[in-house]
C-alpha cells in the first residue's frame, strides 16, 4: 500500500475507529460503575479514546526504522486507542478482568503484559503497561456505522507511576528517532525500577491497611448481603461504617455474622424499623447497622465505653429495640 | 421482650401532693387535656420509658395480685380500649389511688404522667404510669452580646435522665393469653423500674408503689430465679481463666452479694459492675441470659440457696478442705498462691497458703 492509498483509506474508516474507541471505553466505564468504583476517584486520569494522527500513523507506517510492516494499514493496531490510568497494581487486575470478562462483545488479544516481560527480561527495567487489542465479536451497529469485527482498538492500562514513566519517556526515548546516550537510557532504567519498587509497595501498604477480620471474613460483604435480604434495599455504606467496624474490631471473628443473623432472628422487627426509618437518620441506610443494634444488646458495656459518635445515633437504635442504655 | 418498636399515642400529666401537715390527703390536680409533644420531646420521652423499663434496665417484672374492681389492675384493664375522652377521666382514677397509697407525710409529692402505647411486631397494648418528683436545677443561658454563659435557676424540672427521682411502671398486654381466665396476671406482665426496691431500705419504701398502689407482687419464680443465678455465676466464675486466688475473691463475694447486701433485687450489670473486670462485664450477663437468667433487674428470694450461702468451702486435690461461715470466711480467710521452690518457679508445685486470722479452738 502507497502512502497515499494509506491516507485515502483512513479517511474514509476514521469514523468507524472513532465509534468503536467510544465503544470499547462506554463499556468499560459503564463496568466499572456497575462494579461500584467511583470513576472520578478509580481512574487517576480521565479515560479519553484517541485516534491516531495521520501524520504520526504515516510515520509509523513508512518512515520508522524499527518497524517493518508488509500491510502496514492492517498491522498497526493502535489506529485508536483507549488508556486507563489507575492507582495500584491491584486495581489494573480489575479493568483486566472486565476486558477478559466481555467477550460477547469483543475477542481480545493479550499482547503486552509487564509481568511478561519481567519474566522474559528479569534484568530490564524498562516501559511497563498492560496492552490488549480489542476487535468486535460481531460487527457492531453505533448508529448511523457499522463497525466491522477486524477493527482493532488498542488498550492500555497502567498505573499512576507507570504512566508518569510512560509520559516522560514515550516520545523522547521509546520513540525516538536518534540514538539515546547510554547515561540516559542508564536513568530512565533506573526510574523504572524505582518505580516498579514503589508500585510494590503500595500495593504492600494497602494490603497492610486492608488486612484485618473485617476483611478476611468478609463483614461488609455479608452484611450487606443481609441488609438486602432482609429490606428489599441495598446498602449505602459510608465512613461511619468503617470508623464503627474499626473501633470494635477486637469483637470481630468468624461466628460475627452467625450470631448476628441468629440475633436477627429474635428481632426481626429490624427489617420493617429500617425501611420505616430510612430516611430519618443515615444509620438505618448502612448495613453496619445490624452490627450497632447486636452491640447495643449485647456489647452494650463496650459499646458505651468505646462509642465515637453521638449518644442520639445510639438512643435512637436502642428505643428501636426497647433496650435501656443507662444501666452501666 | 418489651417496647420492640414501640410507639406512645396517649400522655396525659395529673398532680398529685404530699400528705398535709395534720396528715390528710390532698386531692391530685386533674389534667382534662393530652400532653403533646413536638417529636424532639417525644423522642427523649421514649428515652426515659426505654431507659427504666427496656431490656437491661432495672426494671423488675411483678405479677398481677389484685383482680377487685377498685384495684389499680382492673383499672388499667377497662382503661386500655377506652376513648380518649373516657381514658383522660379515668386516668384522674390512677393519680388518686396512688394519692392513696401514699400513706406516709414524707411521700413526696409530683407528677403523675399516665400513657398508652403499642409494641412488637402485633403491635401489643401497653399502659405506663411515672411518678415524678419534682426537684430544682438551673437551665444554662448565654448572653448573644457576649456569648457569656450564666445559670438560671429553675424551681421546678422533673423528668432528668437520672432514674433516682421517678417511678416507673407499665402493664404490657401478653401476645398470648388464656382469655378465659379472669385472673389479670395471665393477661398482663407488669414492669416496675424504682430505685428503692434495690436500695438498703427497700421494703417500705417501694412496697407502697408495687403493692397498694399497683396491686402487684414478687413472682412466685423469684426464688429459682435467684438460685438460677447463683449456680450460673459459679459456672461462669469457675470456667473464667483467672488464679485460685482471684476466683476466691469471687466466690466470696457471691456468697456476700446474696447473703448479706440488703438490696432487693439482683441486677447482672451491676454485679458485673461491682466485682468484675471490666472486660468481663459484657460476658458475664451475656453468659447469664444464655443460662436463662432475666435481662432486667429481678427480685432476689434466697429460699433456695440459704444453705449454700450459709458456708464457704474450698476443697483441694488431696481432699483438705477449709469451710467456714460465709461472713468470716471473707473477712479472716486469706487465700495465696505458692510454689513449692520459690527458686524453681517453673518447675515446682503450685502450693497455697492459707491465713486464718484466729487460733484454733478445737481439733479431732
Amino acid at each position: 500500500m502507497k502512502e497515499r492509498d494509506f491516507r485515502a483509506k483512513w479517511e474514509a474508516e476514521k469514523a468507524i475507529y472513532d465509534a468503536w474507541g467510544a465503544y470499547v471505553l462506554e463499556t468499560v466505564k459503564a463496568a466499572l460503575v456497575a462494579g461500584e468504583y467511583d470513576l472520578d476517584c478509580f481512574l487517576k486520569i480521565p479515560a479519553k479514546y484517541r485516534l491516531k494522527n495521520i501524520d504520526s500513523l504515516v510515520d509509523k507506517a513508512f518512515y520508522r526504522p524499527d518497524k517493518k510492516y508488509t500491510d502496514p494499514y492492517k498491522e498497526i493496531e493502535d489506529k485508536v486507542g483507549v488508556r486507563f490510568v489507575v492507582l495500584l497494581l491491584n486495581d489494573i487486575n480489575i479493568v483486566q478482568k472486565i476486558i477478559e470478562h466481555n467477550t460477547s462483545l469483543w475477542n481480545f488479544e493479550n499482547c503486552r503484559h509487564f509481568a511478561e516481560d519481567r519474566e522474559k527480561h528479569p534484568l530490564l527495567f524498562t516501559y511497563q503497561s498492560v496492552h490488549y487489542i480489542l476487535r468486535p465479536a460481531k460487527d457492531i451497529a453505533v448508529g448511523a456505522i457499522t463497525i466491522p469485527s477486524s477493527i482493532p482498538c488498542e488498550v492500555q492500562i497502567r498505573t499512576l507511576l507507570q504512566h508518569a514513566h510512560a509520559e516522560l519517556t514515550h516520545d523522547h526515548i521509546y520513540k525516538s528517532k536518534k540514538t539515546v546516550k547510554p547515561v540516559v537510557q542508564r536513568t530512565v532504567a533506573k526510574s523504572m525500577a524505582l518505580i516498579e519498587t514503589t508500585d510494590d509497595f503500595f500495593s504492600e501498604a494497602m494490603k497492610k491497611l486492608n488486612d484485618g477480620p473485617v476483611q478476611e471474613y468478609g463483614i461488609v460483604e455479608r452484611l450487606d448481603g443481609l441488609y438486602f435480604s432482609g429490606t428489599d434495599i441495598k446498602s449505602h455504606n459510608q465512613k461511619f461504617a468503617v470508623v464503627l467496624l474499626d473501633a470494635f474490631e477486637d469483637l470481630i471473628d468468624d461466628q460475627l455474622i452467625e450470631k448476628i443473623q441468629l440475633f436477627l432472628v429474635e428481632y426481626d422487627i429490624i427489617y420493617g424499623v429500617i425501611k420505616e426509618k430510612y430516611k430519618e437518620h443515615i444509620v438505618y441506610q448502612q448495613s453496619v447497622v445490624f452490627f450497632l443494634y447486636w452491640l447495643i444488646r449485647n456489647k452494650q458495656c463496650r459499646l458505651l465505653k468505646d462509642w465515637p459518635f453521638s449518644m442520639e445515633i445510639l438512643d435512637l437504635l436502642a428505643s428501636d429495640i426497647g433496650v435501656s442504655l443507662r444501666n452501666w | 421482650m418489651h417496647l420492640l418498636n414501640f410507639t406512645i399515642d396517649k400522655i396525659i400529666i395529673h398532680q398529685i401532693y404530699r400528705k398535709d401537715d395534720e396528715g390528710n390527703r390532698v386531692p391530685p390536680t386533674q389534667s382534662n387535656s393530652y400532653t403533646k409533644f413536638d417529636s424532639a420531646a417525644m423522642n427523649e420521652f421514649k428515652t426515659r420509658v426505654r431507659d427504666a423499663l427496656g431490656v437491661k434496665s432495672s426494671a423488675v417484672k411483678m405479677e398481677v395480685f389484685n383482680n377487685d374492681d377498685s384495684g389499680l389492675p382492673v383499672l388499667v384493664d377497662n382503661m386500655i380500649d377506652q376513648d380518649e375522652d373516657t381514658f383522660a377521666v379515668s386516668s384522674y382514677d390512677i393519680a388518686q389511688k396512688l394519692t392513696e397509697a401514699q400513706n406516709s407525710k414524707s411521700m413526696p409529692g409530683g407528677i403523675v404522667v399516665i400513657f398508652s402505647g403499642r409494641d412488637g411486631i402485633e403491635k401489643k397494648k401497653f399502659l405506663g404510669i411515672i411518678k415524678a418528683e419534682i426537684h430544682s436545677a438551673y437551665q444554662k443561658m448565654v448572653n448573644p452580646k457576649t456569648k457569656e454563659i450564666s445559670l438560671k435557676f429553675v424551681k421546678e424540672v422533673l423528668l432528668t435522665p437520672g432514674t433516682r427521682l421517678y417511678k416507673t411502671a407499665a402493664f404490657f398486654e401478653n401476645p398470648e393469653y388464656d382469655k378465659s381466665s379472669a385472673d389479670l396476671k395471665d393477661k398482663w406482665t407488669v414492669m416496675v423500674s424504682d430505685h428503692q426496691m434495690s436500695s438498703t431500705s427497700w421494703k417500705a419504701a417501694a412496697h407502697y408503689f408495687y403493692s397498694d398502689f399497683l396491686g402487684c407482687g414478687y413472682p412466685e419464680s423469684s426464688a429459682r430465679t435467684t438460685k438460677l443465678f447463683y449456680d450460673s455465676a459459679k459456672s461462669f466464675i469457675t470456667d473464667l481463666e483467672i488464679s485460685q486466688v482471684e476466683k476466691n475473691d469471687l466466690y466470696n463475694a457471691l456468697n456476700i452479694h446474696l447473703k448479706v447486701k440488703k438490696s432487693g433485687t439482683i441486677s447482672l450489670s451491676g454485679f458485673a459492675e461491682e466485682y468484675f473486670e471490666e472486660k468481663y462485664h459484657d460476658d458475664f450477663t451475656g453468659y447469664m441470659e444464655g443460662a436463662g437468667l432475666p435481662a432486667t433487674d429481678f427480685v432476689k428470694d434466697t429460699a433456695y440457696v440459704e444453705k449454700e450461702l450459709k458456708q464457704r468451702r474450698v476443697k483441694f486435690t488431696s481432699n483438705v478442705r477449709v469451710v467456714g461461715p460465709t461472713d468470716a470466711f471473707n473477712d479472716l480467710v486469706k487465700i495465696e498462691e505458692i510454689k513449692s521452690d520459690p527458686d524453681q518457679p517453673e518447675t515446682s508445685e503450685t502450693w497455697t497458703k492459707i491465713i486464718i486470722k484466729d487460733r484454733i479452738s478445737k481439733q479431732e
